[in-house]
């Protein structure tokens, strides 16, 4: 793990739109070089503090940095930000390939580079083929991948995409996701939001806010962990009362619903352990969902 | 904030005259609408010019002799403050003549280039002071009666009104179009999130403003060139200055209603109500520019407005140029300076308007 400064660090960040705390006392850390999704429900302040990163609000109290600098000078690092709103921010009546040379020249992109970005990165999008089309004539998960294209086209150091999957069908959802976390290997910071479990699943690290707090944080292996929530290794056995008796009496949290013995794993390790004691007739593994983690945790919040 | 760069100006104009290119129905306006609006205005008020316009400046007494002036149905009277106003009035061919009443004389400004209406005037005249005379006598007063009547020739120009509203006119649709285009264009950058996004690149608001006026500077040479044209071909206005002195106000005055476009869409929140700016920013100027009736004959209390409104100084500028061949240095003060500066002025309030921290 690549532990040097984190790319974001919020301590105490609070901001309130007239009497609605919508950032209360969030205090987060994002480390360099690793998808990290902020997951949370319609209203629990995602978008306030994406906008407050890039200084488009300014704090009521706390304190920030970003890249290493004071939240107060990150206007002099914007070339090194991609910042993608969540609504898209594309000229409808510019060509597809005319609002990506608008932002690689906005960018200051030489004429060679910016030939070689856009290609590669119409590539990335699937729209190589849709290039001199107006943007406003596109579907809605097309005008959603141009503007990716627009936030990708300078290579930032940060990328902060605000909801950037919407209406994105799930085969190109795979290759966004593949293409984030080669970003992500290469060093690139990457801080996006979802509502989308699988989504946050594929991230190295989740945050869950609510209510402008950060209720749970961590790896997804964490989170579920964190949640009480484990695999359930389900066994369908010939005896099942003298198995799950055998498995109990070592330690094991077992239940029997229907003939069928369930076994709480603590890790997918003990997978192995349990098949070395019985020899089940058939067998299947259910994963905990990261959903049910998150309402766990914000019930228990 | 970084220095403006000139690359980055360049994008953004690049961007505007690519959307503008692409509106066909704005180009269609932008060509057209000048035209349509000239011969509707043009011959619309040249029918008024039936009438004969008469100035009045009025230093008391002679009563009879003012009522018969203004009983005469044919006559459009129009009060002024001094005879220096007058005089200048005539050599424009606003006016066909003048009235001058002070208690110890009369005396007549007439226009020579137009002898029937001169005449006319002078008639007039005439009958007034008889009847003033014959007031007199009844009541028994004739000491001081006897004033002089003071006659004066002076030569205008016999402008036809298409000559005098087509320059203003070349203003007023450069005015309106560009004002309405920019605030439109910049309440949309607002809801598309374009300019969020900018607010975090390395674009900064004068760059972002100076794109805008670079960019739209290009349709309103295109407009000004398409307008001269037809003016002077087709409705035969004489354009006796350069066409680039006329140009340069023109696009003085389209900067200028760039920024206050920016400056207004703060102001509202859909396009919808960028059109009900129309009655507020538009109309007074075209009411008190001085186009369709000399400044002078707006009331004193109003004036002042006249004179801090760009097409004010625009359609005085443009009416010097290709009327009498003025060049740069004729129109530098006060016009092109009050262009200036209207445009100095917005420039700052529309880019501190785009605020960065937006709350
Ligand atoms: N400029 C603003 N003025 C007033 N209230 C605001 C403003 N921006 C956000 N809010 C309020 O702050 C709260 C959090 O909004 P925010 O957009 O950060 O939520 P979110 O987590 O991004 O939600 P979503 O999942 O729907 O995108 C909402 O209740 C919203 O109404
Ligand atoms: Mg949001």
């Amino acid at each position: 793990m690549r532990e040097i400064e984190p790319a974001i660090s919020a301590r105490g960040v609070t901001k309130s739109f007239g009497r609605q705390r919508v950032l209360d006392s969030l205090t987060v850390d994002i480390p360099s070089g690793v998808t990290y999704c902020l997951l949370g429900p319609n209203g629990s302040g995602k978008t306030t503090f994406i906008r407050a990163i890039v200084r488009l609000l300014r704090l009521d109290e706390g304190e920030m940095s970003v890249l290493g600098r004071p939240v107060s000078e990150v206007d002099k690092i914007y070339s090194q930000i991609g910042y993608m709103t969540q609504h898209k921010a594309l000229y409808p009546d510019l060509t597809v390939q005319e609002n990506m040379e608008f932002y690689a020249g906005l960018y200051g992109l030489k004429k060679q580079q910016r030939v070689a970005r856009l290609e590669e990165l119409l590539e990335m999008v699937d729209l190589s083929l849709h290039r001199s089309r107006l943007a406003g004539a596109l579907s809605g998960g097309m005008y959603q991948r141009l503007s990716l294209a627009c936030t990708l086209i300078h290579e930032p150091e940060l990328l902060l995409l605000d909801e950037p999957t919407v209406g994105v069908d799930p085969r190109l959802r795979q290759t966004f996701w593949e293409y984030f976390n080669r970003l992500a290997k290469e060093g690139k910071t990457v801080l996006i939001t979802t509502h989308l479990m699988d989504e946050a699943e594929k991230c190295r690290m989740v945050g869950y806010m609510r209510a402008g707090r950060m209720v749970a944080e961590g790896s997804p292996e964490e989170i579920l962990h964190l949640a009480g929530l484990r695999p359930i290794l389900k066994l369908w056995l010939a005896e099942p009362e003298r198995d799950a008796a055998q498995l109990q009496a070592q330690g094991y949290e077992i239940e029997v619903e229907d003939g069928v013995v369930q076994v709480r794993l603590e890790s997918h390790a003990q997978i192995k352990e349990v098949l070395a004691q019985v020899s089940p007739l058939d067998m299947r593994l259910a994963e905990p969902k990261l959903e049910e983690a998150f309402l766990r945790l914000s019930e228990a919040a | 904030m970084n220095r403006p760069a000139a690359g980055r100006v360049g994008v953004v104009a690049l961007r505007v005259v690519r959307q503008l290119k692409r509106d066909r129905r704005t180009i269609g306006l932008i060509v057209f609408a000048p035209i349509v609006l000239m011969i509707l205005f043009g011959y619309a008020l040249s029918g008024d010019m039936s009438g004969v316009h008469l100035g009045l400046v009025d230093g008391g007494g002679h009563d009879a002799l003012r009522a018969h002036l203004v009983s005469i149905q044919d006559f459009d009277i129009l009060r002024l403050g001094s005879e220096s106003d007058a005089e200048r009035l005539i050599s424009e061919g606003r006016l066909d003549g003048a009235v001058l009443l002070r208690p110890e004389e009369v005396r007549v400004l007439l226009d020579a280039s137009s002898l029937q209406i001169a005449g006319a005037i002078a008639a007039a005249v005439q009958a007034g002071t008889a009847k003033e005379r014959a007031g007199l006598e009844t009541t028994g007063r004739t000491k001081g009666a006897e004033n002089a009547i003071v006659t004066r020739y002076i030569f205008g120009y016999d402008l036809k009104m298409m000559d005098t509203v087509g320059p203003a006119i070349l203003g007023l649709v450069v005015f309106f179009f560009t004002f309405i285009n920019a605030a439109i264009a910049f309440i949309r950058e607002r809801s598309q999130g374009t300019l969020e996004k900018f607010m975090v690149s390395p674009l900064s608001r004068v760059e972002m403003v100076s794109g805008y006026v670079l960019g739209f500077s290009l349709f309103t040479i295109l407009q000004s060139a398409t307008t001269l044209f037809v003016v002077t071909t087709l409705f035969g206005v004489p354009l006796r200055g350069s066409p680039l002195t006329a140009m340069a106000v023109v696009l003085l005055l389209g900067a200028g209603a760039l920024v206050l476009g920016s400056f207004f869409s703060n102001f509202a929140r859909s396009e919808f109500q960028v059109v009900q700016f129309i009655p507020l920013i538009i109309t007074p100027q075209i009411v008190l520019c001085g186009i369709w009736w000399p400044l002078q004959s707006v009331p004193e209390f109003i004036r002042p407005f006249s004179y801090i409104l760009p097409l004010t100084y625009a359609a005085h500028a443009l009416r010097a140029v290709m009327l009498k061949g003025a060049g740069v240095a004729d129109i530098l003060y006060p016009d092109l300076l009050a262009l200036g500066i209207f445009f100095l002025i917005f420039f700052a309030a529309a880019t501190l308007m785009l605020r960065r921290e937006v709350a």
